[in-house]
This record gives structure tokens, C-alpha cells and sequence, in this order.
């Protein structure tokens, strides 16, 4: 229906002001995984050890392990799916352009099962 | 183009941008996990009482040669593969010149047959409704969207630079020298740029207007204009 949907842009939120976790893929993902990472770190082991200040340095440690491992983790697969994409714009549009002449993929390939047969 | 009050990049129109994008997320990332790691020594520092006890500190200085040593090949590694993907030459579709002069650009498409022009800015005084100031030119460069194309940009008089944001292309143009680049629009639209060397007094007002059209609209449009 006309007027659903989002009549307002979103507004960005900046991460330590430079980092715009709406608007680029994965960010928001790490940044949440990060901190829930740091929490379990920080907090397992200050219930292990009862120490607080080495409990603190686990937590930062954790929320930048976690932050930057599924940071790669993610825009490793983000990559490979651009990549997919694009493979896959190619073969439509190629589809498209060649039904039908001899540079048709497909009828080559039925070609090659009618000379088998 | 860019909003009055944007700070990140414009919408990648080209695959090297859209690599550029990329990359500045990445390091944006990094930077991030840096920052907060400094944030927090910071903050426990500036708790801490100061002392001059410590002779020796193997293990921090092993740790703080080896992390930077780790975060810079992070850094370096997708950066050298952008930078040799730019310098990438595949035969081109369409070769373009394109000429600075004090203060405006001229474009020359000798291909095919005897194409040139001259690009003024749109004063503006003269600016149609709707319009954009200071980025309009009266003659826009035309280009095949989805084709490699190659602009080879020199200058006439003095140091100018032929920038276009969204197709991440910035190139000086030298008096005496021709430099070459190249790039491939991924969707039709029209993509503002400015020139980005200072070069006098109206350095600011000699913009440029790239065009991608499909094909068709493009051979339609070089007809046009040689006729």
C-alpha cells in the first residue's frame, strides 16, 4: 500500500563518530557480537578469579578479538557473495543475449546428448 | 553527488569504487578496535599512580611490536590488491581525452570519428530550476554505461586534476604529460565531479559532468553531435 514502508530515512549512528554501524554491512553485527563477547569474557573471568582489573583487560581483549574475528568472518562471506552475484548477473544476462544462436550454452549441451545417444 | 552535510563516500558507480567502499569499511573497523584499545590503556593510565619502577618490559614491548606488525598487513593486503586492480588495463571499449584549460575542461572522442567539445560551468545566474550550482556544465561527457573506457587527461595550461567521486577517478592533469586512466560505469545516471588541483582563480568553477547512457543512447548522441 502507498505510504507504508519507511517514510523517514534512518538517521546514522556513529560508532566513536566515525563508524556508521546502519549503514555498513556487518558493523552492526560485529560491534553487537563484540560486546557480548567482552561481557562473557570479562565476566567469566572475574566469577573464575575475583580479580577486577585483569577481568576489565579480558573484557576489552574480548570485545576486540570478537569484534574483529567475526568482522572478517562476515565480509569474508559477504565477499563470496558479491562474487556469486555477479557470476549469476553475468549468466542471466548472457541467457538473454544468446537463446536461441549457436552460442546458447544450453543447446550445446543438448548437442552433446543427442551425439552420445 | 554529495548532500550538503555527507561526510562518507558517494554511492559507488564503478566496481574499483565499490572496492574502495569496501576497503574504508575495513579499515574504519580496525581503526575502531584500535581506538577502543587506546580509549581503555588511556583510561586506566590516567587512574594510575605514577612510577618509575619498571626496568624491564619484555613481554609489553613484544606484544606492542608484533600487534602493529599484524594490524598493518591487515591493512596492507586488501590495499596492494585495490591498488593493482586500478592499474588493471583491459583492452578498452571507448578512449576519451580530456583537456584542462583555465578554467574549463574540453573532451575530445577520436575513436570513431572527429568528436570534441568544450564543457563550461553553468553560471548560476543561468541555472534552470532544480539544478545544481556550481557542478553544471554546459556539455556533459558522455559514455557507454557497462564499458571499459579509457580517458587519457592532459592539461593546456596548468596543473588541473579530473575527478569524479562516485567512479572513484582522480587524476591530475599535467601541462606536458599524459596520464591515463580507466574505469567502467555500472549503471546509467549522471556523476558530478571538480577539478582538484588549484589552478587560479575560478579553479572552483569549472566542474565536470560524466553522462552513462546504454549504448544505443550513446551512438545516438555521437551521431548528433558529429553531424
Amino acid at each position: 500500500m502507498a505510504g507504508e514502508g519507511d517514510s523517514e530515512p534512518r538517521k546514522s549512528f556513529k560508532l566513536l563518530g566515525f563508524l556508521d554501524v546502519q549503514s555498513v554491512p556487518c558493523s552492526r553485527e560485529s560491534v553487537l557480537y563484540g560486546s557480548v563477547g567482552s561481557l562473557v569474557v570479562g565476566l567469566g573471568y572475574f566469577l573464575a578469579t575475583s580479580r577486577v582489573r585483569r577481568s576489565c583487560d579480558f573484557a576489552v581483549g574480548g570485545f576486540i578479538c570478537t569484534t574483529l574475528g567475526y568482522w572478517f568472518y562476515c565480509r569474508y562471506n559477504l565477499a563470496q557473495q558479491r562474487i556469486r552475484q555477479r557470476m549469476l548477473k553475468e549468466a542471466v544476462r548472457n541467457k538473454i543475449l544468446y537463446e536461441g544462436s549457436h552460442l546458447d550454452p544450453t543447446r550445446k549441451q543438448t548437442g552433446n546428448e543427442r551425439s552420445d545417444s | 553527488m554529495a548532500n550538503h552535510s555527507q561526510l562518507g563516500f558517494q554511492d559507488a558507480s564503478s566496481p574499483i569504487m565499490e572496492e574502495l567502499v569496501e576497503f574504508h569499511d575495513h579499515a574504519l573497523m580496525v581503526a575502531l578496535a584500535i581506538c577502543s584499545l587506546v580509549l581503555y590503556l588511556l583510561t586506566l593510565m590516567l587512574m594510575e599512580k605514577l612510577s618509575s619502577n619498571t626496568v624491564d618490559a619484555q613481554e609489553v614491548e613484544l606484544i606492542w611490536t608484533i600487534l602493529p606488525a599484524i594490524v598493518l598487513i591487515l591493512l596492507a593486503l586488501p590495499s596492494l590488491q585495490i591498488l593493482y586492480m586500478m592499474d588493471e588495463i583491459d583492452e578498452p571499449d571507448l578512449t576519451l581525452k580530456a583537456i584542462g584549460h583555465q578554467w574549463y575542461w574540453s573532451y575530445e572522442y577520436t575513436d570513431f570519428k572527429d568528436l570534441s567539445f568544450d564543457s563550461y560551468m553553468i553560471p548560476t545566474t543561468d541555472l534552470p530550476l532544480g539544478h545544481f550550482r556550481l557542478l553544471e556544465a554546459d556539455h556533459r561527457v558522455v559514455i557507454p554505461m557497462e564499458s571499459s573506457i579509457r580517458i587519457i587527461i592532459t592539461a593546456d595550461d596548468v596543473l588541473h586534476s579530473w575527478t569524479v567521486p562516485t567512479l572513484g577517478v582522480k587524476t591530475d592533469a599535467i601541462p606536458g604529460r599524459l596520464n591515463q586512466t580507466s574505469f567502467i560505469a555500472t549503471r546509467p545516471g549522471i556523476f558530478y565531479g571538480q577539478c582538484s588541483e588549484i589552478c587560479g582563480a575560478n579553479h572552483s568553477f569549472m566542474p565536470i559532468v560524466v553522462e552513462s547512457t546504454p549504448l544505443i543512447h550513446f551512438e545516438n548522441w555521437s551521431s548528433l553531435l558529429s553531424s
